[in-house]
């Protein structure tokens, strides 16, 4: 018997759940409009189907993975936030990405740092970075707010290039956070 | 919490389970090959992972899926057989793939027939199909044994694939079909028979 766990998490506002087929309609929407232009889209529906079982998949092959978005009151699908880190790709990643409707509210960065949290504290990693396409402000503006840091430009194989963007470590953390660099 | 339980099934020579990370190298040499042509490929290596990532992520959203074909006695992987119905995908398929120097010994006959089984049941399937490259003579060869025809009133996926029907749980039960069948693995297993024809899968 092949079986996986995808924990659940809660912030104050959000809970971040595994991914399920009910958030494929939302999903495919967004991947139909040049709003997915930064995360790989625009995608043809059967496309994100596959994007979807990648996502779960991920859980089962790396122990991590893309946690489903929930408000926690309404329980309204917000988008994805997660650990991400398929075959090639430059490093650990915390990844996400919200549904156009779910914009600036501080979901995302909400969402990155218990998904920070659960990267350094429950799976014991040293480091994270995000990648970010350039052209995607308000990706970096959340990078920025987690208090990553820009570190390079990488030419990704199948993005192109790419901005990376380094997280702060757990020391970082412990010793103060953000206001470290401040 | 959330959990994705894959069965394990066991043939003759055979143990299908779940796929599993370090079964992932024969995996991605298969679709980094000529020999994945039929299923999509060749891909490359990120493309490749992220289709395993998704053959297990369709576990859990279908409740069904594709095992990795291990080696009863050795535990080496000969290739996946199972159930898929991806978006896009008018119903659910039998689909198979062996990795190119495992083929010849029957084991994708084998897998399909025991994953086949295992649908009709113990999920209920009333029927399956197999959409396949009308120019992928052996894996047609293969539906044939297995006693799928070709079922030209089927919706195809894009035009360009052929759909074999396979024989319904009642066609099937106790007939001479599946005796047949059984009769070919069997031969397949015991190396004092040599099966007629010969083995593409």
């Amino acid at each position: 018997m092949t079986s996986f766990t995808i924990p659940t998490l809660e912030t104050e506002r959000l809970v971040l759940r595994a991914p399920r087929e009910s958030d494929f309609e939302a999903e495919v929407a967004f991947f139909a409009t040049d709003a997915s232009r930064f995360v790989g889209g625009p995608k043809k529906p059967h496309e994100t189907w596959r994007l979807m079982a990648t996502l779960i998949g991920h859980w089962a092959l790396r122990g991590y993975g893309f946690w489903g978005l929930e408000d926690k009151a309404t329980s309204t699908y917000l988008g994805r936030v997660g650990l991400w880190f398929p075959h090639g790709w430059y490093a650990r990643e915390i990844g996400w990405t919200l549904m156009p409707t779910a914009t600036g509210r501080g979901y995302a960065t909400e969402a990155a740092v218990a998904a920070r949290s659960y990267a350094y504290e429950t799976l014991g990693w040293d480091t994270a970075i995000s990648q970010i396409d350039p052209a995607n402000e308000a990706s970096k503006a959340v990078a920025s707010r987690l208090g990553a840091r820009f570190e390079k430009t990488y030419n990704d194989p199948e993005y192109g290039d790419i901005e990376v963007w380094r997280h702060l470590s757990p020391t970082d953390l412990s010793q103060g956070g953000m206001e470290a660099y401040a | 919490m959330h959990t994705a339980n894959i069965p394990v099934l066991e043939t003759q020579r055979l143990v299908l389970r779940g796929p599993e990370a370090k079964d992932y190298p024969d995996f991605q040499a298969t679709f980094s090959s000529y020999r994945s042509r039929f299923m999509g490929g060749p891909l490359n290596a990120y493309e490749a992972w992220m289709l395993y990532a998704a053959e297990i992520g369709h576990w859990n959203i279908r409740g069904f899926g594709m095992w990795m074909i291990h080696d009863k006695d050795t535990d080496e992987t000969y290739g996946m057989a199972g159930g898929w119905k991806p978006a896009k995908w008018p119903e659910a398929e039998i689909a198979w793939i062996i990795w190119p120097d495992k083929a010849g010994h029957g084991y994708a006959l084998e897998a399909t027939n025991a994953a086949r089984d295992y649908y009709y049941t113990h999920q209920g399937w009333e029927t399956a199909v197999s959409y396949l490259d009308p120019k992928n003579l052996d894996s047609i060869r293969l539906a044939e044994r297995l006693g799928a025809t070709r079922d030209t009133t089927a919706t195809t996926i894009d035009g360009s694939d052929a759909v074999y029907r396979h024989p319904s749980p009642a066609e099937l039960d106790d007939s001479q079909l599946a005796h047949g069948i059984a009769m070919e693995i069997s031969h397949y297993a015991d190396p004092l028979f040599k099966p007629k024809g010969w083995a593409l899968d």
